[in-house]
């Protein structure tokens, strides 16, 4: 039960919330956005382990940026009648722009509680190999990408050599954001050059294995669809149709 | 589309989308954060370095579809090391991919100057206005504030992505790595330094 979320197919996973996030964009009323964010919160709540801690922290600058939308909406909107509900430093919030500036910032929460069920929950490995057996994702491209993955700690280290070489030899820039920021240039280079020789390497190596890129009809990891996957489809399908359907109501 | 394609010309693809999918990440966390304070405009002057990566691709390898597919595995790997903006970044990035395309494909996959650069960014930025425009509900804002966003995306677009994205590939170009790829190669095919 609590690991559901985990087992689900990441491909299945994947279009369902992408269903949902298409669905949302149609609604412009706060109360589909935040029953969708508060069922994906319950979802998480049952049938996951997250760390709620991680949560926190990722959500965190998400309220942020619905905050920013909700006064923006505010300030900005074309909308100018409708009934005055309140009035905060001579400036009159009107009903329907509240309602507007509430949808949107939902809307934000919404999507983002989405995103976070789906990063949280699956593993980055699966989800590329769930999109090359369930997808049809070319192996050519899926294999890359997993080739990409497992040289992050490899890039993320040099990265560290490079700064640590620049300031051996005295080059450490300080100065405004501005030249710091040209200045990274001078450490993207690098970085993009060796990523250049580390490609090549890697795929030779592929090619000297046997790796022709074409498609294949069976795999080491089989990543499938199961029971699970069509209960929690129907389970996500269930909310986004009592979220939908609540905006007629209320 | 990938059948003319080398191994090593999509494995450094893929590793430039992963460079570059961290650089996405980071500047995606300044800007939401930017954003909460002064709105979704906060996004519109940096957005043309969500776009660098398929015009340097592009650049590089000069052959359809390295933009989209360059951007869609930037916006995927940005998922894979996980954010709040998830599976929706990868439909962005397959938009703003073909935005660029778009560019490419008008001229044929001929034209690499830094003209054709700047399009494509302008391209990208275009693409991903109108479906931010849906998506993000800018609906809501008066048509000024609307314009402006543009105006400074399209900018943002022609001198972040493409004249900053020649200027990365130009340096890159310089540290001779690049031998083997197509822009090396000039028109008669004979090598270039």
């Amino acid at each position: 039960m609590k690991s559901a979320l985990h087992n689900m197919n990441p491909s299945v996973k994947f279009l369902i919330i992408t269903i949902c996030m298409f669905t949302l964009a149609f609604f412009f009323n706060p109360w589909t956005p935040l029953i969708v964010w508060i069922g994906v919160l319950l979802v998480q709540l049952l049938f996951s382990r997250i760390n709620w801690k991680v949560w926190t922290l990722f959500m965190i600058p998400f309220v942020i940026m619905a905050f920013g939308y909700f006064w923006t909406t505010l300030v900005f909107a074309e909308e100018k009648t409708g009934p005055v509900v309140w009035t905060i430093l001579n400036m009159e919030i009107r009903e329907v722009l509240l309602n507007h500036a509430l949808a949107l910032s939902f809307r934000v929460l919404a999507f983002s509680g989405l995103s976070l069920l789906f990063a949280l929950t699956t593993k980055p490995v699966s989800f590329i190999l769930s999109l090359m057996q369930q997808m049809k994702l070319s192996p050519k491209i899926a294999y890359s990408i997993l080739v990409g993955y497992q040289f992050l700690p490899v890039l993320k280290d040099e990265f560290v050599q490079i700064q640590q070489a620049h300031r051996l030899r005295g080059a450490t820039q300080k100065g405004n954001i501005i030249t710091r920021l040209l200045n990274m240039r001078k450490i993207l280079l690098p970085m993009l050059a060796g990523a250049v020789r580390k490609s090549e390497r890697a795929a030779f190596a592929m090619e000297a294995r046997g790796f022709t890129g074409e498609k294949r009809t069976s795999f080491y990891h089989i990543i499938g669809i199961g029971k699970l996957d069509v209960y929690m489809a129907a389970l996500f399908l269930m909310l986004l149709i009592v979220s939908c359907a609540s905006s007629s109501f209320i | 589309m990938l059948k003319s394609w080398k191994l090593k010309e999509v494995v450094l693809m893929s590793l430039f989308s992963v460079v570059f999918g961290i650089i996405y990440l980071l500047f995606l966390h300044a800007g939401n954060i930017w954003a909460g304070f002064i709105g979704p405009i906060a996004y519109e002057w940096i957005f043309g370095i969500w776009f660098i990566v398929s015009i340097i691709c592009m650049y590089i390898i000069r052959k359809p579809g390295a933009a989209v597919i360059s951007e869609t595995i930037a916006a995927a790997v940005e998922v894979l090391l996980g954010n709040a903006v998830g599976p929706r970044l990868i439909l962005a990035g397959v938009v703003q991919g073909l935005g660029a395309e778009a560019a490419f494909a008008a001229t044929g996959y001929k034209k690499f100057n830094i003209w054709v650069l700047m399009l494509a960014g302008i391209g990208a930025s275009i693409f991903s206005f109108v479906y931010g425009y849906f998506m993000g509900g800018f609906t809501v804002f008066s048509t000024g504030y609307v314009l402006l966003m543009l105006g400074l995306r399209i900018m943002s677009g022609a001198l972040i992505a493409g004249v900053g994205g020649k200027a990365v590939v130009d340096g890159l170009l310089a540290t001779g790595s690049l031998r083997g790829y197509a822009i090396t190669r000039t028109a008669k095919g004979d090598a270039r330094v």
